[in-house]
């Protein structure tokens, strides 16, 4: 199933064809058809499996993190890791999902509203009358989903390491207040300065 | 009922005028004795708002030209005399309704004046407002085009940095100047919040949201 995540994220969902598929994994059409509906219901199911990967990985992440702020911050690292070292897996899951088609598209809704329940968990921490609206979490994983396309499609993955102290700000400012964001954006620039090399090394 | 609308022929006895410039409506067939430029007109707008129809419909995994001919009623020759292709003619859909967008907003924070404080809420209900009557256009503005398709990605990231500067510049107005970069972030969680609330095909919700993205846009900056 790998294959078709690859094909989609080397040559685009629209050209990523049976046979371009089939171009990755091997095989032939007739083992394609036993498994799968069609091309979409290939892509659905491969994105089923590898965003609940991805997921379960990035929420591990946040768990060991001391506090909900050191976990965003977690997470948001080990996803990075994740999209400068698997682009073209990273560039399925993010960008072409939502050109696959109704299916995938579901799965991907599914997802986010899932990243958005983990970010509510800051709500313990806030007080009821300083509630922040019902639609922070998917408007926090929309500002870092827009920002990893952003990067993938500009063919230039390990840039999303600069977005870290800004994500970190939208995150930490949607749920509580201007200053705490802003001490966010600084504890993450400060370790981006710190840690660039190593970051970016593994990277490549 | 876009798909209707689309198709449907000038009301017998209403002029041109009438229904407006740029009024959708499949003009009679065969002499009519209308002006070519009026005509094409008329097509061109045709195809455009068939093609937020289509993109609606069928997202960008499905859309194909056929499509879009089928739903504004003209044949592909037409087509074709009017665009290179499917991705000129979304292009030319997408720049025209980011700039009414855009006016949209500018329109209502010019209205209520700099010294109200208030500019940069008014200017997200305009946007509300304007995505909610027009459910495709929602989807069209919002939706992220897939990035082979270089010039509708460099029109959305344009759309972006544009929706980016006004909220800068209507916030510099208040006094309050934002982190380089940051609202650049904050616009594009609103637009995947626009995608994921009109996804469903009613944006009407999308009304509704103001009072919330008012408050997720401002309160960090």
């Amino acid at each position: 199933m790998e294959a078709v995540l690859v094909a989609a994220g080397e040559v685009g969902y629209r050209e990523a064809s049976v046979r371009a598929i089939l171009e990755h994994s091997g095989g032939h059409r007739a083992q394609f058809y036993r498994h799968f509906e069609s091309r979409e219901d290939c892509f659905a199911q491969a994105y089923a499996t590898w965003a609940q990967r991805l997921c379960v990985d990035l929420l591990e992440a946040a768990a060991s993190a001391p506090g909900w702020e050191a976990g965003v911050r977690a997470a948001l690292v080990d996803l990075f890791r994740f999209v400068t070292r698997r682009p073209a897996i990273a560039r399925a899951l993010f960008v072409e999902v939502q050109i696959a088609g109704e299916p995938a598209l579901a799965r991907h809704e599914a997802m986010v509203e899932r990243a958005a329940a983990a970010l509510d968990a800051a709500r313990l921490e806030i007080e009821p009358d300083l509630a922040p609206p019902e639609a922070t979490g998917v408007f926090v994983v929309g500002g870092i989903e827009s920002c990893v396309c952003e990067a993938l499609s500009a063919g230039d993955p390990n840039r999303i390491w600069e977005a870290l102290p800004e994500l970190m700000h939208l995150a930490v400012g949607s749920y509580f207040d201007k200053e705490a964001a802003e001490a966010a954006f600084e504890e993450a620039s400060i370790m981006l300065e710190r840690d660039r090399a190593t970051l970016l090394g593994e990277a490549g | 009922m876009t798909r209707l609308r689309l198709v449907a022929t000038a009301p017998e006895g209403a002029s041109t005028a009438e229904l407006g410039p740029m009024a959708p409506v499949r003009l009679p067939p065969g002499r009519h004795g209308l002006p070519a430029d009026l005509v094409r007109a008329n097509q061109r707008q045709r195809m455009l708002e068939a093609a937020a129809a289509a993109l609606a419909e069928q997202g960008y995994g499905r859309v194909t030209a056929a499509g879009v001919t089928e739903l504004a009623g003209v044949s592909s020759r037409t087509f074709y005399q009017h665009f290179e292709d499917l991705w000129a003619c979304l292009l030319a859909a997408y720049e025209t309704e980011a700039a009414r967008l855009c006016e949209a907003i500018e329109g209502a924070c010019a209205a209520v004046g700099v010294d109200d404080g208030d500019g940069a809420r008014v200017g997200i209900a305009a946007a509300l407002d304007f995505l909610a009557s027009e459910p495709t256009v929602a989807r069209l503005l919002s939706a992220e085009p897939p990035p082979q398709v270089t010039v509708l990605a460099a029109a959305r990231r344009e759309l972006a940095e544009r929706l980016s500067g006004m909220l800068r510049r209507v916030l510099a107005e208040g006094g309050t100047t934002p982190l380089p970069g940051l609202e650049r972030r904050l616009i594009g969680a609103a637009l995947a919040l626009v995608a994921a609330r009109s996804a469903g095909g009613d944006p009407r919700p999308l009304r509704e949201l103001e009072p919330e993205l008012s408050e997720l846009l401002l309160v960090s900056l």
